[in-house]
């Protein structure tokens, strides 16, 4: 294995320093606890918590999970506690968590982001809030936040207006042009934006003739739709400048690499960890080796550089420390 | 039918009736498959399940000497304490994989046990005379009649002297039949539940089941909803896999 002290493959997140590009994506790796005695979460850059609601949720029928060629359906329906239960009996659990805990934020109205960013935020066990405007599993409005420009901004800027810590949008695939979304998400004040949440899909059991998901329609997720989020994160790092954490099924180091050279600071991994439990740190792993094979002392030297009209080029130049 | 046998002396110990396993496929590129604990002795463990698609497939390609990656043990497992003497164990299909274990711990500690397994055929009725071998009473059913009861494996059941209590595994049509037997006997009924898992340790929320919030398997669940519901949503993978019937409001 490469020495990985003489690399640095830390990204920043706003504020946020992660030692390591990697991050557990929400509802694929619990607050992380769950998976700590398979893996070394201390090798991991931060885990995003599961989304957490102004109200208890107690999400959708099953099935909830069909698995696709090259990927799955997922449609849990945002089951969670509330906020109120969650701060009294959750949140003080992440401070044990090896690695940076990011919140994940979801609702149905402007009001309800502000309220529970506000609660959430204010909480020194978490380390940054994600937005999660692109739920495409609820009735009413989940994804719609993230589907118009306008929505977005007021989410963030609600949001933005509760707390300093560092916000991360998590932008739909779902949409016609997504730098239009995420040049609103970072005006209104989005200090970094998660690219992409699930693609809507649907699978149908031709025997019970029937849709296989009790809720109908899902989200995919998982190989299959890694060149679309790869495209997704070319295009927004042409619009914004601010960090992106690329997402969307990947699985290897150079399925990462694909997504820091497109123009993200940091790498999410979701599904794969339902293949492997140990895939973000076989991933960091191969980034190490890379780095050492093609002589690349900062993660942050490639980060865009396969995007001619990457945006975010100077961002670090001018960073203390 | 394929039965594959891995060198695991930790699992072995760890190991409890009703643990689960997640087997992570050789090569990845899909997610893992959760599959019953059949056998545990000595330093092995074997997994019993049947081709059913691509994953089981390529799990079924393993071949001697070859490495198989096991996140194990899961779940809760079955209580075999109690003092129960007569229990009838009821399988359907491959739920045959997580009822050896139990079998041996109730008869080790004096039980006897009626087998209820019943499959689409005889052919898919695998493995019953290992179960006899142990000391098993068997009775057994097809849907297709070429082995035992021609008809589900609960007609069986109904048609027979009650146990005073039950354990079971298999398709969730048997366990709600076998629920609906315990509930009107009022036995008590521990049921593995069968759900589309995504990780299988409690990260991802994808397989769930609907049970009382008072059950002891819900101890630290919020009410479920604004109106203080008195269901809520446990993980299969990590409050069960195994529900009391009586808890359960599926």
């Amino acid at each position: 294995m490469v020495d990985s002290t003489a690399f640095d493959a830390s990204a920043r997140i706003g504020s946020l320093v992660l030692p390591f590009p990697t991050v557990g994506l929400s509802g694929c790796y619990g607050s992380g606890a769950e998976f700590a005695p398979y893996v070394d979460l201390s090798r991991l850059g931060a885990v995003v918590l599961k989304s957490v609601t102004r109200r208890p949720r107690m999400g959708n029928p099953t099935p909830r999970i069909v698995h696709t060629p090259a990927g799955m359906l997922n449609a849990i329906g945002l089951q969670n506690p509330g906020i109120e239960w969650y701060l009294q009996h959750d949140v003080a659990k992440f401070a044990q968590t090896p690695c940076a805990t990011i919140g994940s934020v979801a609702g149905f109205s402007v009001d309800d982001y502000a309220y529970v960013c506000e609660r959430l935020a204010a909480r020194s066990e978490i380390a940054a809030i994600e937005l999660n405007i692109s739920c495409p599993n609820v009735a009413h409005e989940g994804e719609t936040f993230s589907c118009d420009p306008d929505l977005t901004a007021r989410v963030v800027r609600a949001a933005r207006a509760t707390t300093e810590k560092p916000l991360i949008a998590k932008l739909s695939p779902n949409v016609t042009d997504i730098a239009t979304i995420a040049r609103a998400a970072v005006d209104a004040g989005a200090d970094a934006l998660a690219v992409v949440n699930t693609v809507r899909g649907m699978s149908i059991d031709i025997y019970r003739r029937k849709p296989r998901l009790g809720n109908v329609t899902g989200g995919l997720s998982g190989a299959a739709i890694r060149p679309i989020a790869l495209l997704a994160v070319y295009e927004v790092a042409r619009a914004v400048s601010v960090p992106i954490i690329g997402q969307g099924g990947i699985e290897t180091a150079s399925d990462a690499l694909e997504f820091l050279l497109a123009g993200a600071s940091a790498i999410g991994i979701g599904t794969a960890n339902f293949t492997d439990p140990r895939a973000p740190m076989t991933i960091l792993d191969g980034i190490f080796a890379y780095m050492a094979q093609q002589n690349v002392r900062s993660l942050r030297e490639i980060v865009g550089t396969a995007n001619t009209g990457f945006a975010n080029s100077n961002q670090f130049e001018g960073d203390e420390g | 039918m394929i039965l594959l046998g891995v060198e695991a002396p930790k699992l072995v110990k760890s190991v409890r009736p009703g643990h689960f396993a997640m087997a992570l496929l050789p090569g990845g590129q899909a997610a893992g498959v959760a599959l019953g604990i059949y056998e545990a002795h000595g330093e092995r463990c074997s997994l019993l399940f049947f081709i059913t698609g691509d994953r089981t497939r390529r799990l079924g390609a393993l071949r001697v000497g070859e490495t198989l990656h096991l996140v194990a043990p899961l779940g809760n497992g079955f209580d075999c304490s109690g003092k129960a003497r007569d229990i009838a164990i009821v399988a359907g299909g491959v739920g045959i994989a997580s009822v050896l274990l139990p079998a041996q711990a109730l008869l080790a500690r004096g039980a006897r046990i009626r087998l209820y397994y019943g499959a689409r055929t005889a052919e898919r009725l695998v493995e019953a005379e290992r179960f006899a071998t142990e000391g098993c009473e068997l009775q057994l059913a097809t849907d297709d009649g070429s082995r035992g009861h021609h008809g589900v494996v609960t007609e069986l059941l109904e048609r027979q002297p009650a146990p005073e209590a039950i354990l079971a595994c298999g398709p969730t049509p048997m366990l709600r039949a076998v629920s609906a037997y315990a509930q009107e006997r009022n036995l008590p009924a521990q049921l593995s539940l069968e759900e589309a898992f995504g990780c299988g340790v409690g990260g991802c929320w994808g397989c769930v089941v609907p049970i009382l919030r008072s059950s002891a398997q819900a101890p630290s669940f919020p009410p479920s909803d604004a109106d203080g519901s008195d269901v809520v949503h446990a993980r299969v993978c990590v409050e069960g896999p195994v529900f009391w019937a009586h808890e359960l409001r599926w």
